[in-house]
């Protein structure tokens, strides 16, 4: 087993979506032409049942390394994370990541708002949290806590969003959320995925 | 929603322990903050609140640690499983007179009962029994019982037929007062009982582990234990399961263990 230093350099960058953000998760992963400064963890609702299709898709398409981390398993830069479809994610301040099975926030588990509050808590930087598309309030919470740690928060102009809800309602619990969209999209995701520190 | 910190926890740990007893020191602290400040939110109370209400015996005391404890289970849950089981474990099983089984961490005995079903459709029952443990007194009651919701027994139902289940789920319980009750049949090789996995020993040795869903609440260190604990308890070719989100790996005893199942964690002992 290899075995991880702490001293070595970790900061994280967080995406949470549901309804209509599968595309734009996509059009993150292909911004990847090489490993990120950082670790990218992607929470999004998913069905029960759906296996671990979703890093398979994509991992033909871009060469980095993209796993549905263990439980316990340590949170290393260059890669890229999945939560896991039916079970929280949780960052730990061992730079672990922690399953957690209780009950679901806003009907969901994976929930956004578990992990991005786990993140904000850890002690480990993050460079950046995304909130995309979705129909639920989920991640809203987190996204504030977040950005009252000083930590920089993005979320999608609604006007955007295949579903609002979610970045709305992000947008109503914290007013200084900046907003990704179109036009700054690809600046923004590129800027903070392989700029060096946070 | 009320936010914690690492720091909170541990006064919180350190004060739960003193009015109860009860230790969550080894539990896995991300998973405890989350469900911490989750009660605190659910209850409308911040932690100084908490704490002043935090007195031997009291009510709260007993809350918290329901919440603090995972208790949610489902009959058949993961349906995968039980199909996996019976067709590689149970062939193993075919030469025992008797079998043990140890259901460990087995909350209100959704597990329990489902293993006593699925022995029960391949004719091992009778010679089988089925030991399920829990830490808490409270579920164990409701465990003997064998009582759930009809709502609650809805999910079981469809989760039965995904394990391939030969009957219908309602052959296993009768309802009563809208309630169902799990049949005698079911429940009669079936010892509940309590037992800490975190602080108690070996009790017998079984050729059937199923600890799903449990140790992911422990830390790494505390975790290595009670692998420990399974391990030793466990007949030479017996069987460990711990599911599908959980596999050996960080817990000191993979060595001594042949996989049997990658996706479901089902693992043999062989040295």
């Amino acid at each position: 087993m290899r075995t991880f230093s702490k001293s070595q350099p970790l900061s994280l960058v967080l995406l949470g979506g549901s309804l209509g953000s599968m595309v734009i998760f996509e059009e993150v992963l292909k911004l990847l032409t090489s490993p990120p400064d950082c670790a990218l963890i992607f929470i999004l609702h998913r069905g029960k049942s759906s296996t671990a299709l979703l890093p398979d898709l994509f991992r033909r398409k871009t060469g980095v390394v993209m796993i549905e981390p263990d439980h316990l398993e340590e949170i290393r830069s260059a890669h890229v994370y999945f939560a896991l479809p039916d079970c929280h994610l949780l960052i730990g301040p061992d730079r672990r990541f922690y399953y957690d099975l209780s009950d679901k926030d806003f009907f969901s588990r994976p929930s956004i708002d578990a992990a991005f509050v786990s993140a904000a808590v850890s002690g480990i930087p993050v460079k950046a949290a995304f909130l995309f598309s979705g129909s639920s309030p989920d991640g809203a919470f987190g996204m504030r806590v977040l950005a009252e740690k000083g930590f920089a928060t993005y979320v999608l102009d609604p006007a955007e969003a295949e579903s609002p809800r979610m970045p709305e309602e992000a947008i109503k619990l914290y007013h200084g959320h900046r907003l990704i969209n179109r036009a700054n999209f690809t600046r923004i995701i590129n800027d903070i995925i392989y700029s060096n520190g946070v | 929603m009320n936010l914690l910190e690492y720091p909170d926890l541990e006064v919180l740990i350190m004060q739960i322990r003193n009015a109860s007893g009860f230790d969550f020191s080894g539990y896995a602290r991300p998973s405890l903050l989350r469900r911490a400040s989750r009660y605190l939110t659910k209850n409308k109370l911040t932690l100084p609140q908490l704490i002043s209400h935090l007195e031997p015996e009291s009510d709260i005391v007993f809350d918290l640690m329901q919440e603090m404890t995972v208790n949610y289970s489902e009959m058949f849950r993961d349906p995968d499983f039980f199909i996996g089981v019976k067709s590689e474990v149970f062939t193993y099983l075919e030469s025992y007179p008797g079998l043990r089984f140890w259901v460990a961490g087995c909350a209100s005995g959704e597990e329990a009962f489902s293993l006593a079903i699925l022995l029960k459709e391949c004719g091992y029952l009778n010679r089988s029994l089925i030991y399920a443990t829990d830490l808490n007194n409270k579920v164990l009651t409701a465990a003997r019982e064998g009582v759930f919701t009809l709502s609650n027994v809805r999910t079981f139902s469809e989760n039965y037929l995904l394990a391939h289940g030969q009957n219908s789920l309602s052959d296993y319980y009768h309802v009563s007062y809208n309630k169902a009750v799990i049949s005698r049949e079911i429940r009669k090789n079936i010892v509940f009982s309590l037992h800490d996995l975190t602080g108690d020993g070996v009790f017998n040795e079984f050729q059937f582990i199923s600890c799903r869903n449990v140790m992911i609440y422990f830390t790494l260190e505390l975790r290595q234990r009670v692998f420990r604990l399974l391990y030793e308890s466990l007949s030479m070719l017996g069987f460990l399961c711990l599911g599908k989100r959980e596999t050996l790996r960080y817990s000191g005893i993979e060595q001594n263990f042949r996989v049997v199942d990658t996706v479901l964690n089902i693992y043999q002992k062989i040295k």
